[in-house]
């Protein structure tokens, strides 16, 4: 084992995060840590590298024991940890950033040249394609995700930490993370310890799994030993039956429709209708245009030409206040950054869009209209907080895209718009949020989601749209499409047959 | 939940409701220090906390108060206003010239306040919608206001308001009503209703969540640029109120005054807890740190402390007030990280 830790107990305020929890990493295997949100994995996983302390247990690195160690300890012990969010500086070079904080130093200046070789020997060694002087804010965030893991290696990193490294990558670019990660493996010497929501992933690269639930260990096997249904009943403890919970309504009138809707080179005359009854997905690989087109649609980003209906009549949306009082809403992507104000009150995220109706003649809000609101709006949506006055940031990713939610369907929105609805929430949450979606299409009001997972377009949109460079390149009803017909009409570049080569 | 419904605020006292106000336990931090100051003052001299002290520190206060406010607001949105004092030695300049040259001293706060407010909405069109770094875009205005304050009579200092200007001269400073000087009353009648503002209005909200998430803000329907034109006009409201208060204590325009007040606003302002990263802050707070601002001042000179003490003794202040917030959100931050 490279690193292990025994009888773990931590606890924050009183409240016990960890509970007797047991881990370990060997050399040559990928760990998957898996749990729902809450679960403990990213405090078990900063005790390991330095970010935390133990209140109990024990901590072997390499079979030695340790005490109390701070993250440069760990990091200089070969324990590196790549987070979610990536710590890299963007106006920084690729070299500069893999060398930061232990600079090669000539005479006392800078050895630049030595450490651009060196960094290019390494992305080399990863059979990256990157210019080490290239800045890293100009890179893709998948490339910046592959020189956090340079950056590691490059410091001689045994222990290697990825907490949710996939969420923001497209299919193809996750071919070659999972590739990079196997030839790490099969050098022998590293251990990986590999945290994601995307259970269909593991097949690729786990060797082993390690399940916990509310701060407790619950299970470690083989992965080849577990099956995907036994994964799902020990992280919620409970079996999930219908994975994506779909509702069958006849499809009724047209509600909405956008016609020839352009918006600078990433929307190119669209077109689309949404029926009462029925949950449009919205597929594309990354960079199609899709988040684009839903902030084209809301008015956030200018649009050069189209026209946008609903129930018949033309509206015209040149800001999002335009598209909110005609009734068309938007849920982004984005939480954190455009969805949440993270450091106010539940309470004033849910009454930010609807203070229109909140306030008095003199601008003044209805103190008890709002909190009527906001209690409804919790109840109805089931999201979890000790009350309404806890900052939104401080909700787990499931009740906090509830509230990107509740405080839309707090107004009578007629057409609400998801971009990747489920993105970094739990499994149970997913569902949650897909019976939410579910009630909307109930009520009768106009559903559109934009997804980046297949299964989840496949499996709970009813009918299928898909983007390309900007332009709508197929259609599906649930039934009629395949994996295949997505992905071929995904990759219909401009004048080209294929564009497999430009997916990235 | 279970155990939930104790913080649901139904059942609870008044003082765990007002504890669960965000932002009130920086300020009752802020308080304990400046308690602690006032008992080390009155300690150290006994005519410090004298009746006649005690008004005379209240009106040298209130224009750290109302400069505050203004600060507040703009750094509430995330912004910053370096505008202030220059806008503040534009109002003296600007009501005093007009005085002298026999403009009624009404006229002459009407044209005032237009003139100080133009200097708001230019920092509101540079700041939101030109997309200025409001550093910048106001160091514009700074310069500008100030570049005014000289022009208007021609770089010198103006002779006094004269007879006329009496009720002038009482109401923004000299006045006395229940005991307490008139200046004083400005401040509390512009704290109560821009604190109400702030914290009862939509106008408010909208300050707090375009300094909290501009991106979020705007994706919920919140005009953006009327926002942060409407805190900048507020801060140049402010800074004109406090040109007059100016105008009115020494009867004439002096060119340099204000000097320094937008730098003494934002330490009020974060002495009191508002974040300068925007988003985070009451205005209480603001009457806090303009409060220990101010006891500071008076206290040492009492004591006979020399400027350069004073100016080490407020700086100090200023950084441990802010060092101190950082440490009790750094002990909160490690607590959140519990739901990770």
């Amino acid at each position: 084992m490279l690193a292990e830790l025994e009888h773990i107990d931590k606890s924050f305020f009183g409240v016990k995060v960890l509970d007797d929890v047991s881990f370990g990493v060997g050399a040559g295997e990928v760990v998957a840590l898996l749990g729902e949100n809450g679960a403990g994995k990213s405090t078990l996983v900063k005790i390991m590298s330095g970010v935390y302390t133990r209140d109990a247990g024990t901590m072997k690195i390499y079979g030695r024991p340790v005490g109390d160690i701070t993250p440069r300890e760990a990091k200089d012990m070969g324990i590196a940890i790549i987070h979610q969010e990536l710590n890299l500086c963007s106006h920084l070079t690729v070299a500069e950033n893999i060398f930061l904080g232990r600079e090669k130093l000539k005479n006392g200046v800078l050895a630049k040249r030595e450490m651009s070789a060196e960094a290019a020997a390494v992305l080399q060694r990863l059979g990256l394609d990157m210019d080490p002087d290239a800045v890293v804010g100009d890179l893709t965030v998948s490339k910046q995700q592959l020189v956090e893991i340079a950056k590691a290696l490059s410091a001689n990193a045994r222990v290697l930490i990825m907490d949710e490294p996939t969420s923001a990558l497209t299919a193809k670019e996750i071919d070659d993370l999972f590739g990079i990660m196997n030839s790490l493996k099969s050098e022998g010497n590293r251990g990986i310890v590999y945290i994601s929501h995307r259970l269909d992933e593991l097949k690729h690269i786990a060797d082993r799994v390690v399940i916990m639930r509310d701060g407790r260990f619950i299970i470690s096997k083989k992965f080849a030993d577990i099956t995907m249904d036994e994964i799902i009943s020990n992280m919620v403890g409970r079996e999930i039956k219908e994975k994506f919970p779909r509702v069958l309504r006849p499809r009724g009138k047209k509600i909405f429709e956008v016609k020839n809707l352009s918006a600078g080179a990433s929307v190119k005359n669209v077109s689309l209708e949404l029926y009462e009854g029925e949950i449009v997905g919205v597929a594309g690989l990354m960079g199609a245009g899709r988040t684009e087109l839903t902030r084209a649609i809301f008015g956030i980003d200018p649009n050069d030409g189209g026209e946008i209906f609903l129930d018949g009549r033309r509206v015209t949306i040149n800001r999002p206040s335009d598209s909110i009082s005609a009734g068309i809403v938007l849920a982004p992507e984005d939480r954190k950054k455009d969805g949440l104000c993270v450091r106010l009150s539940v309470r004033e995220n849910i009454a930010l869009p609807n203070l229109d109706s909140l306030c008095g003649g003199a601008g003044v809000v209805n103190r008890a209209r709002e909190m009527k609101m906001v209690g409804e709006t919790v109840k109805n949506l089931a999201i979890k907080l000790s009350g309404p006055e806890v900052n939104a940031g401080n909700l787990s990713g499931g009740n906090q895209q509830k509230v990107v939610v509740g405080k839309w369907l707090a107004r009578n929105s007629r057409v609400v718009i998801f971009d990747e609805p489920t993105r970094g929430i739990d499994v149970a949450a997913k569902v949650e949020i897909y019976n939410l979606m579910n009630e909307l299409k109930k009520e009768g009001i106009g559903v559109m989601f934009v997804s980046s997972e297949m299964p989840e377009i496949m499996g709970f949109a009813d009918r299928i749209l898909v983007m390309c460079e900007g332009r709508v390149t197929g259609e599906f009803m649930s039934g009629e499409a395949t994996q295949n017909k997505i992905l071929e009409c995904a990759t219909r570049f401009e004048g080209k047959k294929s564009g497999a080569n430009r997916a990235t | 939940m279970t155990g939930g419904n104790d913080v649901n605020g139904e059942n609870r006292g008044v003082g765990a409701r007002i504890l669960a106000i965000r932002g009130m336990p920086q300020v009752i931090t802020v308080t304990v220090g400046l308690a602690v100051i006032f008992v080390i003052f009155g300690m150290l001299n006994e005519n410090f906390v004298s009746a006649r002290n005690m008004r005379n520190l209240l009106r040298q206060m209130a224009p750290i108060l109302i400069i505050g406010i203004a600060q507040s607001f703009v750094l509430l949105t995330g912004n910053i206003d370096l505008s202030i004092g220059s806008v503040v030695g534009m109002s003296c300049m600007i009501s005093a010239t007009l005085m002298t040259k026999g403009v009624s001293p009404s006229g002459a706060v009407v044209i005032t306040l237009i003139a100080c407010l133009l200097i708001g909405a230019l920092n509101g069109t540079l700041v939101a919608k030109c997309e200025l770094p409001p550093f910048i875009g106001t160091l514009g205005t700074m310069t500008i206001a100030r570049g005014i304050a000289q022009l208007v009579n021609n770089n010198h200092n103006t002779d006094s308001i004269g007879e006329g200007a009496r009720v002038f001269r009482n109401l923004f400073y000299y006045g006395e009503f229940g005991g307490v000087y008139s200046t004083v009353w400005i401040a509390v009648i512009l704290w109560s209703i821009f604190n109400f503002i702030l914290s009862a209005t939509g106008t408010g909200r909208h300050i707090y969540a375009v300094g909290s998430n501009i991106e979020a803000a705007r994706m919920s329907g919140v005009n953006i640029s009327r926002t942060v034109t409407a805190a900048y006009l507020v801060s140049a409201f402010c800074s004109c109120v406090v040109g007059l208060i100016a105008c009115a204590t020494g009867g004439v325009g002096t060119m340099d005054a204000g000097n320094m007040y937008e730098l003494y606003a934002v330490a009020a302002s974060v002495i009191g807890g508002v974040s300068t990263l925007g988003g985070q802050g009451l205005l209480l707070g603001t009457v806090i740190g303009a409060s220990i601002w101010s006891v500071l001042q008076n206290g040492l000179i009492l004591a006979g402390a020399p400027v350069a003490i004073r100016n080490i003794a407020v700086g100090v202040i200023v950084v441990i007030s802010v060092l101190l917030d950082i440490i009790v959100r750094k002990g909160k931050w490690a607590g959140k990280k519990k739901t990770a």
